[in-house]
């Protein structure tokens, strides 16, 4: 398995800035566009494939790397970031009021960043390490 | 004498000659398996094994879990090697390399060539001696059996040196801590690998018909299962002729048009206090459901991590072994759940009949179905534990035979429960049994349906602690293979054309000529097709012949599937009621479509004779299982839970996104995990098994490739899905007593569905 280390690095790599780029993108054209068609199947599927193969690369890699979640102080704020990423992101374009969105989403935006420094620094504390 | 009756009489004759044959192959079997020698010696005279040492090893291996771990004969796990073909692997380099000095690798080609054929004549001869009862075998060969004993006793111990193959075989540290239970193990190991190379007694084929596949002694597939694969496709071919040629005859043959009801005929229906007490049949099977998705998980993971899952380490608590045989007797319980619900349901349904304590009896089956799973859990747990003692074992831990894993004593507790079981649902239909109406041949043939699941788990128990392993393996296939490719049928089709003609949408009697016709067609391959899983267990070649011939009758009806399948989307949409069982019909749907690709097409590619030869025991095994069981049984029972939900709250409105999200998510998910991990690992795996052995195919060097891992991993977005259908789905069923919801209207007036219906047929 070690021998697709960095290949599988790169999917994941990949995969997280797709579902970023994804949810930003979708975020701004309906809650500033009014775009509707961000809610359309094919973009709602879009985005689950390509969470689950995030997922997928990532339980790759901490077998690989042997830390894991729960063990490891970075993997687990990472997971648990994950929860408040998803109940934001679905608030940014599933909820009833104009303001609770645009807010989820910048709340969504911060959490996914902060995500970001702690898988750079390998430190439950990202960039405040 | 009317078709139907006919129709009985052909199904009653076809039994009865199915089932004297397949007595009568039993009987043969029984003659001919393989022996167990009261001693093993050497030609100096030394005794290797004796009769006791291969029983009790035989009992080690089943308390240890037996075919949840690795397989024998090709029957069981994937993850660990098949110790029959992995000992005589080992068996023939070490012979080899004694006769080498050591040196074999770097011996000429002609050299090497000149050292084969003379193991192949070694290991090939026949030196049982009846008269007493021993084998004889050379000083050299005991030598080199003393050399693999020592791997597997170091292996199956806690020797460090063997820690990095432990894991990659997913086995715990210590798995059998007893040394001289280790020993008694390789003794059992080295008969079956021993009976697997030796030719029966004038014949040159061995006992296992040459399976399996080893270069090295010269074990090569017979030419009979070139004959017999050849002949099986023509069978098919033939079958499929002959039923298409049968439904062009009776096609269009309809009995005058069909006048549909103008409102749901089972909204009538009185939910008696036993036809709810049905309901915590349903909450369970939903936590069996997702408890066994959860081991399901494990057990995979364990084919990367080993001993480990994300780090902890699982194994020292539940490993592979347990897991596995979770996973595996979980499936059958929850979906025989599903089916025990549904029965005890309908038959008050049907009859409008509630007898005198009926709700009590439904009670008390729930709580024996709940000891049983406890109980027998425990006692598999502890068996493998190796903390239950062998002397328990049988009755009370691991009996080691896949799907049959349970001790003899909660097997007893179950074939009781299913016969009360028989006698509740029983009991409840007998008014509409004693009717003489058209009706009550369709009534009866669900009955015996549900009967014969019932008393044929009476297969589990025909064999005991030190029955031949050929005669264990017989009786283990009448258990699952005449349940799952047999009666299983039966039921479905029994069952589904049952409620359709409750629904009032087909007429009772050509249901009921159909439900006859199909279940003769089912069981003219299902009964003898039951031999197609024992080719290469110690049986003879009438096994082989028998079992390639008629199993390849069994994907006969499945060709035409979707005709079944397009009239159950069809009567779906016949009146504008039918909208309120649209989710139950949509599972029934599925039920066809894997009937088809997981029962039907990958089932049959591992069928005939010469392809099962390299393929048993391999990946595709798991493919034709998963699609086959999960993807008929486990989507019909979960369309039947939802058939007698939609019966037991009418009032409520259903949320039906989470229903179109499971539903999805079930078929998507298994999809993937065929098609991306199952289909591919199986091929690599049969290329390597034709290729270099079959040993090879499943060795520690071949499964632990950077290509297999990645493989593996493969699986995680299709059982990520699939989980997610299963953690909707209880939500959906939950919701129906956590957050009720009300139709909002009131239920339209016949003469308002009447018109809706004569409207929606017009269009």
């Amino acid at each position: 398995m070690e021998a697709f280390y960095l290949e599988i690095r790169h999917v994941h790599i990949a995969s997280v800035l797709t579902s970023g780029a994804l949810l930003l993108l979708r975020g701004l054209a309906f809650n500033l566009f009014g775009a509707r068609w961000v809610l359309a199947a094919p973009l709602r599927y879009l985005s689950w494939t390509v969470d689950t193969v995030l997922l997928t690369a990532a339980l790759m890699l901490t077998t690989i790397i042997r830390q894991y979640p729960f063990a490891d102080g970075w993997l687990t704020v990472k997971v648990v970031l994950l929860v408040p990423y998803i109940l934001l992101g679905y608030f940014a374009l599933r909820a009833q009021r104009r303001k609770t969105r645009l807010l989820s989403l910048a709340g969504a935006a911060l959490v996914f960043g902060y995500i970001y420094t702690v898988a750079r620094a390998h430190h439950p504390l990202g960039f405040l390490a | 004498m009317t078709s139907i009756r006919k129709l009985w009489t052909a199904l009653i004759a076809l039994l009865v000659v199915s089932f004297g044959v397949l007595l009568w192959v039993g009987y043969d079997i029984s003659l001919k398996d393989p022996p167990v020698p009261e001693r093993v010696v050497t030609q100096s005279g030394q005794t290797v094994y004796t009769r006791a040492d291969i029983q009790r090893g035989r009992q080690v291996w089943q308390s240890m879990g037996g075919m949840q771990l690795g397989s024998i004969w090709g029957h069981g796990g994937y993850v660990a090697p098949d110790w029959s073909a992995d000992w005589l692997h080992r068996e023939s380099t070490a012979l080899l390399g004694g006769w080498a000095g050591g040196n074999y690798d770097s011996l000429s080609d002609e050299q090497q060539s000149a050292l084969q054929q003379r193991l192949r004549t070694q290991m090939r001869a026949n030196t049982y001696d009846p008269a007493t009862d021993s084998i004889t075998i050379s000083d050299e060969r005991a030598a080199a059996i003393a050399k693999v004993s020592d791997h597997y006793e170091r292996l199956f111990g806690n020797d460090p040196a063997m820690a990095e193959l432990r894991e990659n075989y997913a086995m715990k540290d210590g798995t059998v801590p007893d040394p001289e239970h280790r020993e008694k193990l390789s003794a059992f190991f080295w008969w079956t690998a021993w009976a697997a190379t030796t030719e029966r007694p004038g014949q040159k084929i061995t006992y296992t018909n040459n399976w399996p596949n080893e270069p090295l002694v010269g074990n090569r597939p017979p030419a009979s299962t070139f004959i017999w694969s050849a002949f099986s496709v023509t069978f098919l071919l033939a079958g499929i002729g002959l039923l298409g040629w049968h439904h062009a005859v009776t096609h269009g043959r309809r009995e005058r048009e069909h006048d549909l009801p103008a409102s749901d005929p089972l909204r009538k229906v009185v939910v008696t206090p036993s036809m709810k007490a049905t309901a915590k049949y349903f909450w369970v099977l939903l936590a069996l459901f997702l408890v066994q998705i959860l081991f399901g998980a494990m057990t995979a993971h364990y084919q990367v991590e080993g001993q480990l899952v994300y780090g902890y380490e699982a194994a020292e608590i539940l490993p592979y072994s347990i897991t596995r045989t979770w996973h595996t007797q979980l499936a059958v319980l929850w979906i025989a759940v599903a089916w025990l619900g549904t029965g005890l349901y309908i038959a008050p349904a049907i009859s409008g009949y509630e007898p005198k304590f009926q709700a009590l009896g439904v009670n008390v089956l729930w709580v024996c179905l709940l000891i049983i799973v406890v109980g027998s859990f425990a006692g598999q747990w502890l068996a493998i534990m190796q903390t239950l003692g062998l002397e328990n074992n049988f009755w009370f831990g691991h009996q080691g035979w896949e799907y049959a894993d349970m001790g003899r004593f909660w097997q007893w507790f179950l074939f009781i429960g299913l016969m009360l079981w028989l006698f509740l649902v029983g009991r409840a239909l007998m008014p509409a049994l004693r009717e003489n109406s058209e009706a009550k041949h369709i009534t009866m043939l669900f009955f015996l349906s549900a009967g014969a699941i019932g008393l044929f788990f009476g297969a589990a128990l025909l064999w005991n602690e030190h029955t031949s392993l050929s005669m264990v393996e017989y009786w283990r296939w009448w258990l699952v293979h005449l349940w799952v490719e047999g009666f299983f049928e039966v039921f479905a089709t029994a069952v589904i054309a049952f409620l359709f003609t409750r629904l009032g949408l087909i007429p009772v009697r050509i249901a009921t000529v159909a439900v006859l016709f199909a279940t003769i067609i089912f069981m003219a391959g299902g009964v003898l097709g039951t031999l197609h899983h024992l080719y290469f267990a110690g049986t003879s070649m009438a096994v082989l012949a028998l079992g390639a011939s008629f199993s390849a009758l069994e994907v006969v009806p499945l060709a035409y599937i979707g005709f079944e399948a397009y009239e159950h989307w069809k009567l779906s949409s016949a009146t504008p009621w039918m909208q309120r069982y649209k989710w139950p019909v949509m599972f029934f749907l599925a039920v066809s479509f894997w009937n088809l690709v997981g029962a039907g097409l990958f089932g049959f590619l591992i069928n005939p004779p010469l392809s099962l030869y390299y393929m048993q025991g391999l990946n595709l095994t798991p493919l034709h299982g998963h699609t086959a069981l999960f993807g008929v049984y486990g989507m019909l029972g979960i369309g039947l839970v939802l058939f007698c939900l939609r019966g037991m709250k009418p009032e409520l409105r259903w949320d039906e996104r989470p229903l179109k999200i499971a539903f999805w998510c079930f078929n998507i998910g298994l999809a993937l995990m065929a098609l991306l991990t199952l289909l591919p690992m199986g091929t690599l795996q049969l290329l390597a098994a034709i290729n270099e052995g079959y040993w090879y195919a499943r060795s520690a060097e071949f499964m632990q490739q950077p290509i297999v891992d990645l493989l593996v991993w493969m699986r995680v977005p299709g059982d990520t899905i699939f989980a997610i259908g299963a953690l909707v789905l209880t939500w959906f069923v939950a919701s129906l007593w956590l957050l009720p919801r009300r139709e909002p209207h009131e239920v339209p007036t016949s003469s308002e569905e009447a018109e809706a219906t004569r409207s929606a047929r017009a269009a």
